[in-house]
């Protein structure tokens, strides 16, 4: 149970790969695009005559921030639609679709609820927003991840659906935006009362921390980390910001409140000597752990990968850990082992907390616009000076607090054997995958019966080259027409076929777009595919017509089981079944009538060809060919025509056993594979010339 | 399509028992593999053709893969002739 929660939570954090793959991006546009177009920046520089409202260069600036802020305005969403996609198992774009619809949905239903009650008035502060224009309440990535946790489930269910003949229409992948559609909008009512709750524990948490000091401000840290992955972090840490619970304090006469607001007038004031600290204990502890200890992070994980993966995640732990560092936007980092290795991020939420506490301790006074990256340390911290701002102790604790995450993350990681991006195994998943399959094959045995019809009336998996469906009929292109048995086809089910040069329609009617996907999931399963291409080579093979042959002993000696055979090669038949004589005498004949194929130049082995088609060969000895022929004669040559008794070799079995080798001789069928019976008919001493083996 | 060519370092060539592993490997792709020796080429799922060629070694052989898996079961082939032979 243990392990299949894990399993699902490492394909979870895997979906996530897809969006977060997009943050680091919009991520820098966002930052530097909103830090050069806040006025209270531009006041302070000086810039507002370079940068001045409406100008050419702040519009562009204007342009980057909002690009990358609509990124992560639309993150719940963007989750919703990868999460869905990469836990559907098959016809993803249909729960990517899904998803969408039914994020929509569950907000819509929010929306409604939310008005019922008299407004985003009605409602507690900092609990709503708007999700592309629904004015919903405030779920974050946590809200994206119910629905598209939710939709693939609903998914992986139904996109198989078999409805009634009248309401086949509406089966198979068509259901899955309508049952998620439906679904989620029960769970939007559900949310309208459950989240609330949930949000007033967390503003009651904010009480606990102003009145413990040091220690409150270290819960304040690791509660902030806490709540980011539930998108909750913003209904806890906006009200210390922005209101009463942040301190308030009389800036040039006006009464300021709200720790970010007391630093931005403190910042715009003239008069001040050094920055609250009680105000910027709220803000200043990000820098060390976004700015030094996230990239260290990055840079264990990809110490930590694979070798050969290290190319492929070096790309996205580099360009991750830049976006920390430059803007603070730490979500793309930290959503990389978030849900491979939650441990990771509970040490995380610790050591960021201490790291506010730290600040908090070393009278660090830097604020920042939304987050702690080097953007903002240089507006806030560096440039104000470090006797207003005591910047200095974020570096010193930010290089202290590297080599802390590079340790213990590296630790964590290769002691616990988590699987951060680039340790994942990749026959892993396959293994999974086919299993699971296996099972599914089990319950719907029928279904694989059609569809391997279906592949064998196409003429096997090569001849296939696109699988398409309308409403009632299959389309397959194929490479060669001739191939398709109609007869199979219609034993699948198909009231018709039709062809057009390689371009084959078979007609089920309106259930064909389960049909179809059941086909390609038969196409896609390693196992049903050689069972099916195997099956067709049987058939293909015995239209070949092996006829029944009798293979006589070409020697006489005593009958061993090839499994008991010293030798790995014949024992497990990889050559081909058989049976093993250990020779009384060192003479060998044919054991029909047919044709030497091939005499091995080292002598201890030849070929045969029956004159019925059975593939013959036989070996004398164990390793014989390190003898290099000495101490083997032969009598004929490659291509040679025997009759059936003829001397083929002759060997010194003296010889050969002082040379320490075993004489064991094994004579295997080739094309055992090809028989449906195989008896060997005896099993003690035996003449040369006697029956030995029946081929059926 | 994809092809490569070897030459076989194994001091015996490719005899019964190596045919046998080297068959065995073949038969887990759905890709057919020809091995060309000598200007006469073999399946190399056929046993009896495979020790035909009688590839010693020094031979260069060329490998022939074709079908839905040619790309892994190449690079496997490669691999495999390079631990083997």
């Amino acid at each position: 149970m243990k392990d299949k929660i894990f399993g699902v939570l490492q394909r979870v954090g895997r979906s996530f790969m897809l969006p977060i793959a997009l943050l680091p991006v919009a991520g820098l546009l966002l930052g530097i695009g909103s830090s050069f177009t806040n006025p209270t920046t531009l006041e302070t520089y000086r810039l507002t005559s370079i940068i001045t409202e409406g100008g050419i260069l702040y519009t562009i600036l204007s342009i980057m921030s909002k690009t990358g802020g609509v990124v992560f305005d639309n993150l719940p969403l963007l989750f919703a639609m990868g999460v869905a996609i990469g836990m559907a198992k098959k016809e993803k774009e249909v729960a990517a679709l899904s998803a969408a619809i039914a994020y929509l949905i569950m907000n819509a239903a929010i929306s409604v609820l939310i008005s019922a009650r008299g407004g985003v008035e009605a409602m507690a502060e900092n609990s709503t927003t708007s999700a592309l224009g629904i004015t919903t309440l405030q779920m974050g990535v946590f809200g994206g991840i119910i629905v598209g946790l939710g939709v693939a489930a609903l998914h992986n269910r139904f996109y198989k659906i078999q409805l009634p003949q009248v309401l086949s229409f509406f089966g198979g992948t068509r259901f899955v935006p309508i049952i998620s559609s439906l679904v989620y909008l029960l769970v939007g009512i559900l949310m309208f009362f459950l989240w609330p709750i949930v949000q007033l524990g967390i503003s009651k948490l904010g009480g606990l921390v102003l009145n413990s000091g040091y220690a409150g401000t270290w819960i304040y840290g690791i509660i902030e980390r806490a709540l980011i992955p539930f998108g909750l972090h913003h209904v806890f840490y906006m009200p210390f910001w922005q209101t009463e619970l942040g301190g308030s304090m009389v800036i040039d006469g006006n009464l300021v409140q709200g720790a970010q607001n007391i630093f931005f007038a403190q910042l715009a004031s003239r008069s001040t000597q050094q920055f609250a600290v009680s105000a910027t204990r709220f803000m200043s502890g990000k820098f060390p752990f976004m700015i030094f200890g996230l990239p260290a992070a990055a840079f264990a994980m990809y110490k930590a990968a694979r070798p050969q993966k290290k190319k492929i995640v070096q790309g996205l732990l580099l360009s991750a850990a830049l976006t920390s560092i430059i803007t603070g936007i730490t979500e793309p980092l930290e959503f990389t082992f978030l849900f491979v290795a939650p441990l990771m991020y509970g040490v995380h939420c610790v050591l960021a907390g201490l790291s506010f506490m730290l600040m908090h301790i070393f009278n660090v006074g830097v604020g920042m616009t939304f987050s702690g990256g080097a953007i903002d340390l240089l507006l806030f911290g560096i440039l104000q000076g470090n006797a207003k701002t005591n910047w200095i102790w974020i570096v010193v604790v930010g290089l202290v607090y590297a080599v802390i995450y590079y340790f213990v993350f590296y630790y964590l990681i290769t002691k616990l054997n988590l699987k951060t991006p680039g340790r994942e195994a990749d026959d892993e998943e396959a293994k999974l995958y086919t299993r699971k399959d296996v099972n599914e094959a089990k319950s719907t045995n029928n279904q694989d019966r059609v569809s391997a019809l279906i592949l064998n009336g196409l003429g096997g998996k090569e001849n296939i080259s696109d699988i398409d469906c309308c409403a009632t009929r299959l389309r397959v292109t194929v490479n060669n027409s001739d191939l398709v048995q109609d007869s199979l086809l219609k034993e699948s089910g198909a009231s018709g076929v039709i062809r057009k040069g390689n371009g084959i329609q078979i007609i089920y009617g309106p259930q064909v777009s389960v049909i179809k996907s059941n086909f390609e999931d038969y196409l896609d399963h390693p196992e049903s595919t050689t069972k099916a291409i195997n099956t067709h080579q049987k058939k293909e093979s015995k239209k070949a017509a092996i006829s029944p042959t009798v293979i006589y002993s070409p020697m006489s000696g005593k009958i061993v089981k090839l499994e008991d055979v010293e030798d790995d090669v014949f024992s497990q038949k990889i050559l081909g079944d058989g049976i093993a004589i250990e020779p009384k005498d060192g003479k060998l004949f044919a054991p029909c009538n047919g044709k030497i194929t091939t005499v091995f130049e080292t002598k201890h082995a030849i070929n045969i060809i029956d004159e019925n088609g059975a593939e013959l060969l036989i070996h004398v000895g164990i390793d014989t060919v390190q003898l290099n022929g000495t101490h083997f004669k032969s009598y004929v040559k490659d291509g040679q025509t025997v009759k059936k008794g003829e001397l083929l070799l002759s060997f010194n079995m003296e010889e050969i056993k002082k040379a320490g080798y075993l004489l064991t001789t094994s004579l295997i069928v080739c094309n055992s594979d090809d028989y449906q019976e195989l008896n060997i008919t005896t099993s003690d001493m035996i003449n040369v010339g006697k029956t030995l083996i029946e081929l059926k | 399509m994809e092809t490569f060519t070897y030459t076989i370092r194994d001091q015996l060539g490719i005899h019964a028992r190596p045919a046998g592993i080297l068959a065995k490997k073949a038969k887990e792709f759905n890709s057919e593999i020809i091995l060309t020796c000598n200007q006469k080429s073999a399946n190399i799922t056929k046993l009896i053709a495979l020790m035909g060629l009688g590839v010693k070694c020094g031979d260069t052989v060329q490998l022939t893969v074709t079908g839905s898996d040619e790309k892994i079961a190449a690079e496997t082939m490669k691999q495999f002739f390079s631990e083997h032979f």
